[in-house]
């Protein structure tokens, strides 16, 4: 089973350049604002230091490749891995060029139903956290609305409150033709845990002038209305403006 | 087109944010192979079952290995004397009772605390119960495998010779190789000689003798070790991000909710998931988040105490250490127990 000297090198080389890899796609996502697509922002330095580390990596061991006469490094002909010879490492190569080809995609509408509309027009997964009660109604954003509601959840005493909110188009399947349903995704930890909570918007004309996916700031009134058999607070929207999507799109 | 693009978004996602801790898992392994001088540790330990099974579940602290370098160790520990109950606690604890571990949990499941608190609490307790079950056989030759056993009774542990060094004689091999760390895996299909991952290292690698080695040899030891856990185990980090995302844009969303939100159906399937992920716990409360909002809590920590504990790239190594029935018999107890404390939880509290 004897290998000879260069594939090993350049199973090496290619250990090096998977780390390498991985260390300039982390820190691209950083440099090029991508980081908060895919994780939550107090998790940014982390990958940042870790992308700094597989780049010292890399060259440390490219460096030791380089001074190295190539029979030094040539490795015991017995070496097993868990993967075949240069698995591994093609495999961290491959996803990082991968990486570096796909742009990540903002979650959008098919996700949100993906998620099940059901849950959006009950409960969510937000647990009461540390928001303030005494905002005015209208600056609240519309995470701010489903933490209140969660915590307060009868849907009269929000009648005639006034709203003011940002969020994206969803069509759920079984709400009115005179409804949208407008919606955020939150994160918690990456983009493998986010889940949308939104809110139901009620327009004066048929659903279809709003497409899906659409950023609508919408302005209006707190109302209650039933939908899908169960009352919830709604919004009656008074003025619609479509919004770029945010630099930004989650919610933390 | 779109799903495959949110399915990649889900992978990259988990890829980015276990990456950081898995390269800490990695360094901070390496790093510690020069510094924990296990035979005084040894010395310490306790004989007494349930505090050497207790102390045994918390020596993780000192070894923060996920459950690809714990088997080693447990193998070298058991060589060197340790009561059985301290090998086996460590055995099942160590890949969840670390810093590292902990921290990764606590980030991935920041909105429910009592995950990470259950997760910690639940391994401790399990590997305590199994460690102080296997207390009862003192007589070791019947449980571990008869090279070990004749080991155990016949050598005193190997002093590492640094003449050794530099040899590799397959006699070498079958003794010395394998109390050095790392990572290992049985070769050949019969389950031949278990080989360290990392067995192409020159040979400056010995790190049980490294103290005596200059700053330079020492790093370059470090950076190499490293290298090669970073490639083994990010690969498989790889798969199972892409499994996890997979299912998230794959499976039917009713077959999930119907699966995951029965008290008994959630919790077998994440301990059949579990057994098949096999994925390395430093990274593996990510693979769980991916499931947090369809799955019941309790088989959310079923996940995150049995997965670490059985791993089916280890049971190799294992075999390389217990026999065939007591492997079973470790798996059978931990996945039960974990089972009941699970459902308990599922059907009484949350």
């Amino acid at each position: 089973m004897t290998k000879s000297q260069i594939p090993s090198k350049f199973l090496s080389w290619l250990d090096v350049l998977a780390i390498t890899a991985w260390g300039v796609l982390l820190l691209r996502y950083w440099l090029t604002n991508k980081l908060n697509l895919l994780i939550h922002p107090n998790y940014f330095w982390l990958v940042i230091v870790a992308g700094i580390v597989l780049l010292i990596i890399g060259f440390a061991k490219a460096q030791e490749l380089w001074r190295l006469r190539p029979q030094v490094i040539a490795p015991n002909s017995q070496h097993i891995t868990l993967f075949a010879p240069g698995w591994g490492s093609g495999l961290l190569l491959t996803t990082a060029i991968l990486g570096f080809i796909i742009t990540p995609q903002v979650f959008a509408s098919d996700k949100a139903l993906q998620r099940g509309v059901t849950d959006l027009l009950s409960t969510s997964r937000l647990q009461p956290q540390s928001f303030r009660a005494s905002v005015r109604p209208e600056e609240r954003s519309l995470v701010d609305w489903v933490r209140t509601i969660n915590v307060y959840p009868e849907p009269d005493s929000y009648i005639g409150q006034k709203a003011k909110v940002q969020g994206f188009v969803i069509h759920p399947p079984d709400i009115g033709n005179e409804y949208i349903f407008l919606a955020r995704f939150v994160l918690t930890c990456c983009a493998a845990d986010a889940y949308p909570v939104g809110l139901p918007v009620k327009l004066g004309t048929n659903q279809e002038r709003y497409a899906p996916d659409t950023w609508l700031e919408v302005e209006g009134q707190m109302t209650t209305e039933t939908l899908s058999g169960k009352r919830q607070v709604t919004i009656a929207a008074t003025s619609l403006k479509k919004i770029p999507q945010p630099e930004n799109p989650y919610s933390y | 087109m779109n799903q495959l693009n949110n399915g990649f978004t889900i992978f990259l996602s988990l890829l980015v944010e276990a990456m950081p801790f898995l390269l800490l898992g990695v360094l901070f392994s390496s790093t510690l192979l020069f510094f924990v001088d296990e035979r005084k540790l040894v010395e310490k330990m306790p004989k007494n079952p349930l505090l050497g099974a207790l102390v045994g579940s918390m020596v993780g602290f000192l070894f923060p290995v996920c459950e690809c370098g714990n088997v080693p160790v447990a193998r070298r520990l058991l060589m060197q004397g340790v009561p059985t109950p301290v090998a086996v606690g460590f055995l099942l604890a160590a890949p969840t009772i670390n810093p590292i571990v902990i921290w990764a949990t606590w980030t991935a499941f920041r909105e429910q605390p009592e995950i990470v608190v259950l997760r910690v609490v639940f391994s401790l307790l399990i590997a305590t119960i199994i460690g102080c079950v296997f207390s009862v056989q003192t007589d070791l030759q019947p449980i571990v495998q008869p090279a070990i056993a004749r080991y155990l009774k016949f050598n005193p542990p190997v002093q590492p010779d640094a003449k050794r060094r530099g040899r590799s004689s397959p006699k070498d091999k079958g003794s010395s190789s394998l109390l050095r760390p790392g990572t290992y895996i049985l070769g050949g299909r019969a389950g031949g000689m278990p080989t360290r991952l990392d067995a192409n290292l020159t040979p400056a690698s010995d790190t049980s003798s490294s103290n005596s080695k200059p700053f330079r040899d020492k790093m370059r030891l470090l950076l190499d070790n490293s290298v090669q856990e970073l490639r083994d185990l990010g690969a498989v980090m790889i798969i199972g991000s892409a499994i996890a995302a997979a299912i998230q844009v794959l499976a039917p969303r009713e077959l999930i909710l119907s699966l995951g939100s029965g008290p008994i159906t959630s919790i077998l399937v994440m301990l059949v998931l579990a057994t098949v992920v096999s994925i390395c716990s430093t990274v593996d409360s990510f693979f769980a988040l991916s499931f947090a909002a369809t799955f019941s809590s309790g088989s959310i920590l079923a996940f995150l105490v049995f997965g670490p504990m059985v791993d089916i790239k280890s049971v190799g190594l294992m075999l390389s250490l217990f026999k065939p029935k007591t492997i079973f018999y470790l798996f059978a107890l931990a996945g039960l127990l974990t089972f009941l404390f699970t459902l308990f939880l599922n059907l009484h509290v949350i």
